[in-house]
């Protein structure tokens, strides 16, 4: 009978453990979407966008049009506070796991994230692949209450918004390693809510977009870069792994458009004392998309003369994002003190303590080579007769 | 299996003592009625035994005792009696009036033994044959004129295949040796009789090709066959039960088909095959884990798809252990794995059905064992209804109705579907029974209770032996070589040769014919017999 007493032993050990973390789907509320925003009297109100699974079945009742996601907000002078009480509101148990996004209202990033993040890097339910952005001249839960066409839930159009790598596309991870590495600062995706759409002014339904870059200083936010400026950073960081660049092409009046499908940076930093020249490198390769000039780029003469207007477009991308860097927000955040602690450390040294005053005045040398390997199937473009095309 | 008797209580039983007339000692009498009468005494209240006499000259010159019943008798009318009647009015003078002359010169039959022995007489009478008497005396012969009603060795249906022979044992044990016969002509092909079951006498045969087959296992094998004590022996799986290993493990460590090419296979690689009277099935040892995923069309088809179909069903008897417990340990503890939009769907499903995923589950789970044992029994014509009763009532019904969820539904289609692409079926039945602890596992530790359910399990296959052999070779014991059967479905010369090299030295070509087509174009191919 042994064995049996063992085996009997054994199930007891597995039953008497309890479930203890067994829940089932239907007591489970998916935030999908956080937003943080300040009050006036400085405590925290956190909002959470929770989705509702359309109740497909249950009895012959034909499907009536049901919200898909409704949004509850607390108040509290940290995160578990605001936890605790919008657990309040809810019958069922929150669940972060699947949050794609966290808003930050502009007020409180420019007050300061430093005390909400913690709670994201030491609750092990959240997940460090949520993606953090600021919402632009706007409280967070404004972004939330934006309806959203495509996917069910709006959140999750965010997610798929920074998934496509249009944007800066930056988590929480992200976030934490900016913050922790050594000459760099952090930034974050910025987004714009109720923004309504050029030739639709008047459309009830107003939707929000990606618009460029926000840039923290110890945890505050310094400013903003535009779509433009951030384009550039990207291809600075080493992040751009699609994009289109447009150029127009002087003394013809007609512009190009070229899509990236490679790219490198190479940033090489030469300190002598407090004299420090950076020296960026961006090459780039693609294939034209768009000639809108009369040139036969069919002629390598004209396809150098394409290439160089574009590298002076990116230039001018990559220069407004120095400029504004250096001179506006003084931050860095490009990294060029991370690459001086990369290359060479015992100057690093030196430069540490007083970096945030030595970067305004680094000098920076900015070199941008592309090329074009694919023009298309066209020449010049097909519109124009045979005369007007300039070989 | 002691403590499993003691368990359930249950005592051999024990019969009612008879008078004894199968006393070993007993013998005929030279006086042809006493003989009569001992018969009739054994065969007491029989209606099927027929004494016939033959008179000649005025006295009982023959007595013919034969069972009706399992007896041909235009067999016996043409090759017994009718010689021995005929005989004597023919050859008036030199007709035998005894045994010895009879079986030389006036019986055209084959298979004719003398003996004095009373049991021996019965006991051929009950396989079927006929006993001959003779006046004065004290020795019969028995001569089989087997008639016993038998059906054609057609396909069976438990083991349909689209390409390979389409011939399958019968329950007749001669024809099913015949079969074996047929296949592998060598005199190397041994078959061993031993007689089980102390009321059916059932005839059971171990065959083995000498000299490929490993001789300790052979001893194994008699050894565990004789030493069965039972009354009656009706199918092989009562042998099966006596001689596994480990009767208690889901998993069948004794191979059994219907398909004498199944068997002739096993032979040919060292298998030994064991074929009991009365039942088509045959059992072949040892068996591995991986033959219970072999088809026998395997070597017959094209090598690339038989491993591309091989596996799939590696694929599917994963899902079909795995896939019900995966779905309760996600969904209830894991929900963070699902990708949002497939867990926004499996919420939206689950959401009006009142009972936790892991009731849910076995729920279904149990409705479709009931369905499928249903139908197993069920008469053609009512096994419609089923059908119909368990796709519209327990799948499309109880969906609408909000009792489960779809998602359930799928999956447990797919594990039905799944625990039905595994080719032997007392396999697949082993593989049924280990979904349901897994789903209990599931439901209350999550994926750590299916991680310990796959190492337990994975303990136990590996730990289990078939007559010697591990039951995970070649995967348990790692052997390269014969990898090529298991992973991989090799062509059939790569076998051909791993095969030869295995009976290398012997004069027999037992596997390689002679005149094989030598279409090689790589020289290390086997080219012919030795």
């Amino acid at each position: 009978m042994k064995p049996f007493m063992y085996i009997g032993l054994l199930l007891i050990v597995l039953i008497t453990t309890g479930c203890w973390d067994r829940t089932e789907i239907n007591d489970i509320a998916f935030v999908m979407g956080t937003a943080m925003d300040l009050t006036d009297d400085g405590n925290i109100m956190g909002s959470v966008q929770i989705a509702i699974p359309p109740s497909a079945q249950g009895g012959p009742g034909k499907s009536r049009k049901q919200e898909q996601y409704f949004m509850i907000s607390a108040v509290g002078k940290n995160s578990s506070e605001v936890i605790r009480n919008l657990q309040d509101k809810l019958s069922r148990r929150l669940f972060y796991a699947h949050r794609s996004v966290v808003f930050v209202g502009e007020p409180l990033a420019r007050h300061g994230i430093k005390d909400v993040l913690d709670h994201f890097s030491r609750d092990p339910r959240t997940r460090l692949r949520t993606f953090i952005m600021v919402a632009k001249g706007n409280e967070g839960r404004e972004i939330l209450k934006i309806r959203y066409p495509f996917e069910q839930v709006p959140s999750e159009a965010v997610r798929e918004m920074e998934v496509s790598k249009a944007g800066l596309g930056v988590t929480i991870r992200d976030l934490f390693i900016a913050a922790a590495s050594e000459g760099i600062n952090p930034v974050m995706g910025v987004i714009e809510g109720a923004v309504p759409s050029k030739g639709m002014e008047d459309s009830a339904n107003k939707i929000f977009r990606l618009a460029g870059a926000a840039v923290f200083k110890d945890f505050k936010l310094a400013g903003f870069l535009n779509n433009k400026e951030t384009r550039g950073l990207l291809w600075v960081l080493d992040k751009m792994k699609i994009g289109r660049i447009t150029a127009t092409i002087p003394g013809d009046n007609g512009n190009v458009g070229m899509v990236l499908t490679d790219s490198k940076r190479k940033i090489t930093a030469d300190v002598r004392g407090s004299r420090i020249k950076i020296h960026i490198l961006l090459q780039g390769n693609g294939s034209l998309y768009e000639n809108n000039t009369k040139l036969d780029i069919g002629q390598s003469e004209n396809l150098k003369l394409v290439q160089a207007a574009l590298e002076k477009s990116v230039e001018a991308d990559v220069q407004g994002l120095l400029t504004k860097a250096q001179k506006k927000y003084k931050v860095d955040v490009i990294g060029f003190g991370q690459t001086i602690y990369r290359d060479q450390p015992k100057q690093w040294k030196l430069l540490r303590e007083k970096w945030d005053q030595q970067f305004p005045e680094v000098d920076v040398s900015l070199t941008v080579k592309i090329t074009i390997r694919d023009t298309g199937m066209a020449g010049p473009p097909l519109l124009l007769e045979e005369k007007e095309i300039k070989k | 299996m002691k403590m499993f008797r003691k368990w359930t209580g249950s005592k051999p039983q024990v019969m009612k003592e008879l008078p004894s007339v199968d006393d070993e000692s007993a013998q005929l009498t030279s006086d042809i009625g006493q003989n009569e009468l001992i018969l009739k005494q054994v065969f007491q209240n029989c209606s099927d035994i027929i004494f016939r006499k033959i008179h000649i000259s005025g006295h009982t010159q023959w007595l013919i005792v034969y069972l009706e019943s399992l007896v041909d008798d235009t067999n016996l009318d043409d090759h017994v009696l009718r010689p021995l009647m005929s005989g004597y009015a023919s050859h008036d003078d030199s007709a035998p009036d005894e045994i010895e002359g009879v079986d030389d010169r006036v019986l055209p039959l084959g298979k004719i033994q003398r003996t004095s022995k009373v049991t021996d007489i019965v006991r051929h009478l009950l396989i079927g044959q006929v006993a001959i008497l003779a006046a004065e005396d004290t020795r019969a012969m028995t001569v089989a004129v087997n008639g016993r009603v038998q059906r054609n060795p057609e396909e069976p249906p438990s083991e349909l295949v689209l390409r390979g022979p389409r011939d399958g044992f019968i329950e007749n044990i001669s024809t099913n040796m015949g079969l074996l016969r047929s296949r592998i002509k060598t005199s190397r092909l041994k078959m061993e009789a031993y007689t089980v079951g102390e009321l059916t006498q059932t005839e059971v045969v171990i065959a083995y090709v000498d000299g490929i087959a490993d001789d300790n296992v052979i001893e194994e094998v008699r050894k565990r066959v004789t030493s069965i004590q039972i009354d009656g022996v009706l199918e092989s799986g009562y042998i099966e039960q006596f001689i596994e290993d480990l009767p208690l493990s889901p998993f069948p460590q004794v191979n059994s088909t219907e398909r004498p090419d199944v068997i002739a296979a096993g032979l040919l690689k060292g298998k030994i095959a064991i074929l009991v009277d009365t039942t088509p099935f045959v059992l072949l040892v040892p068996m591995t884990f991986w033959t219970g995923l072999q088809a026998s069309e395997d070597h017959y088809n094209r090598s690339i798809f038989a491993t591309f179909v091989r596996w799939i069903r590696f694929l599917f008897i994963f899902i079909s252990i795995f896939a019900p417990s995966l779905y309760v340990a996600v969904t209830t503890f894991h929900q963070e794995m699902i990708p949002t939009n497939l867990m926004l769907s499996i919420a939206a499903a689950r959401e009006a059905v009142p009972f936790p995923a892991l009731i849910e589950t076995l729920l279904m789970e149990t409705m479709f064992e009931a369905l499928r044992e249903a139908g197993v029994r069920m008469p053609r014509q009512v096994g419609q209804a089923v059908s119909i009763v368990g796709a519209l009532v327990i799948g499309q019904a109880a969906v609408e109705a909000g009792i489960i969820s779809a998602p359930v539904v799928i999956v447990v289609a797919t594990t039905g579907i799944a625990s039905f692409t595994v080719p032997r079926f007392n396999f697949a039945n082993g593989i049924q029974l280990l979904r349901f602890p897994m789903i209990l596992l599931a439901g209350t530790l999550g994926l750590y209770g299916i991680v310990l359910g796959f190492l337990g399990t994975l303990l136990h296959v590996t730990a289990l032996r078939s007559f010697g052999t591990p039951y995970f070779t070649p995967l348990g014991p790692l052997t390269y070589k014969s990898l090529k059967d298991v992973l991989i479905s090799a062509p059939i010369w790569e076998e051909a040769e791993a095969m030869r090299s295995s009976t290398a030295g012997t004069n027999n070509s037992a596997n390689v014919r002679q005149g094989q087509p030598s279409n090689s174009n790589q020289g290390n191919r086997p080219s012919g017999g030795n």
